[in-house]
């Protein structure tokens, strides 16, 4: 079943179907440091968080930590890159420097981490888009083998986040009141293909101004804004 | 830092408590559908999302309530971004928001503040 967003209680713009049918293809096909068998199987991953029950566990603790045990699975993605699918998908608001740093020192690298975000949050756009339309959510896309690409951003700097950024000339603020190249735009630069998959399944959900929609940019702001808190979103 | 200055240009005041507190009202027009859309959505409850898109669309129209809806869609993944990156503000935001956002409630989501309540 392709994306094309047909049947839902409200019908998206055709350009938000392109970008999603795209996205979801990206995803599907063989990255910079996972394959294509990965990444659709992160998306699985994706959706057996929600059933997980450890994950329910350590949603009701005090804290994350409090609560030790084995993920209910789907994969055989590494034990790391299962924790942080689950983790990020289930309780994105309590992730720590510490808890990064676990899954760094456990073997998965920086730009394995990078990517696996990237896949990871796009789904849930696309997912919870689906859920908004009143959609059942699309079968995971089919995987595209191929070669890794394995391209890297080497002008990185420590710019205070748990993994270096590209470099930015200017953090002057622009008409909108943040930099040209926010930081969130920074936050997946590490692995070039990552921001380029994540962004193109959420830009034509919302723009910093400008907005050509039925709601008005202060209305979006406050659904961005509202949504940033429940999910105890500090940026 | 973005509702803030947005609610100004568009003269109006939004009732920034609104952020972090589900009884309060934004002070904007349809805040309170906009807020019961977004509640729904983040907390993945289909019936609750039902129920939230029959009452907003008693007040507002269906292509509002279906931007609402997208926009919320597209923070709930950009959030997991920055939350998973440990992203800092930008410069400017952390300067304009220096006196807002121990107010509003956003300084509990400080990334030191967490580690200092989880680890």
């Amino acid at each position: 079943m392709s994306i094309d967003y047909a049947g839902g209680r409200f019908a998206p713009r055709a350009a938000l179907i392109e970008a999603h049918r795209d996205a979801w293809s990206r995803i599907g096909a063989a990255g910079d440091w996972w394959n294509a068998s990965a990444r659709v199987a992160m998306v699985e991953e994706v959706r057996a968080a929600g059933a997980c029950a450890l994950c329910r566990e350590r949603r009701a603790a005090i804290s994350p930590n409090a609560v030790a045990g084995d993920h209910d699975t789907c994969s055989d993605l590494p034990s790391a890159a299962i924790d942080a699918v689950h983790r990020v998908v289930t309780d994105p608001g309590r992730l720590t420097r510490a808890w990064f740093d676990q899954i760094a020192s456990s073997g998965l690298s920086a730009a394995c981490y990078v990517e696996l975000v990237s896949v990871v949050a796009t789904t849930v756009v696309i997912d919870t888009t689906h859920r908004a339309m009143g959609l059942p959510l699309p079968l995971p896309p089919a995987v595209i083998d191929g070669p890794l690409g394995q391209q890297v951003e080497h002008d990185v700097v420590d710019d205070g986040a748990w993994l270096p950024l590209a470099r930015r000339d200017d953090d002057m603020a622009s008409a909108t009141g943040l930099p040209a190249v926010p930081n969130i735009r920074r936050a997946l630069s590490l692995v070039p293909s990552a921001p380029a998959l994540f962004f193109r399944a959420f830009m034509p959900h919302y723009r910093l101004g400008g907005l050509d929609f039925a709601i008005s940019q202060t209305q979006a702001e406050f659904v961005a804004s509202r949504v940033s808190a429940l999910n105890e979103c500090f940026y | 830092m973005l509702l803030r200055e947005g609610s100004r240009r568009e003269g109006t005041i939004a009732n920034l408590d609104a952020v972090t507190r589900s009884d309060a009202d934004v002070g904007l027009m349809h805040g309170m559908q906009l807020a019961a859309l977004v509640e729904a959505t983040v907390a993945n409850d289909g019936v609750g999302l039902e129920r939230a898109c029959r009452d907003a669309l008693v007040a507002m129209r269906a292509d509002a309530v279906r931007d609402a809806l997208l926009v919320a869609a597209a923070f709930n993944g950009i959030t997991r971004v920055a939350d998973a990156t440990g992203i800092p503000l930008d410069p400017p935001t952390r300067e304009a928001t220096v006196a807002l956002r121990p107010t509003v409630g956003i300084d509990a989501f400080d990334y030191a503040a967490k580690s200092a309540r989880y680890d």
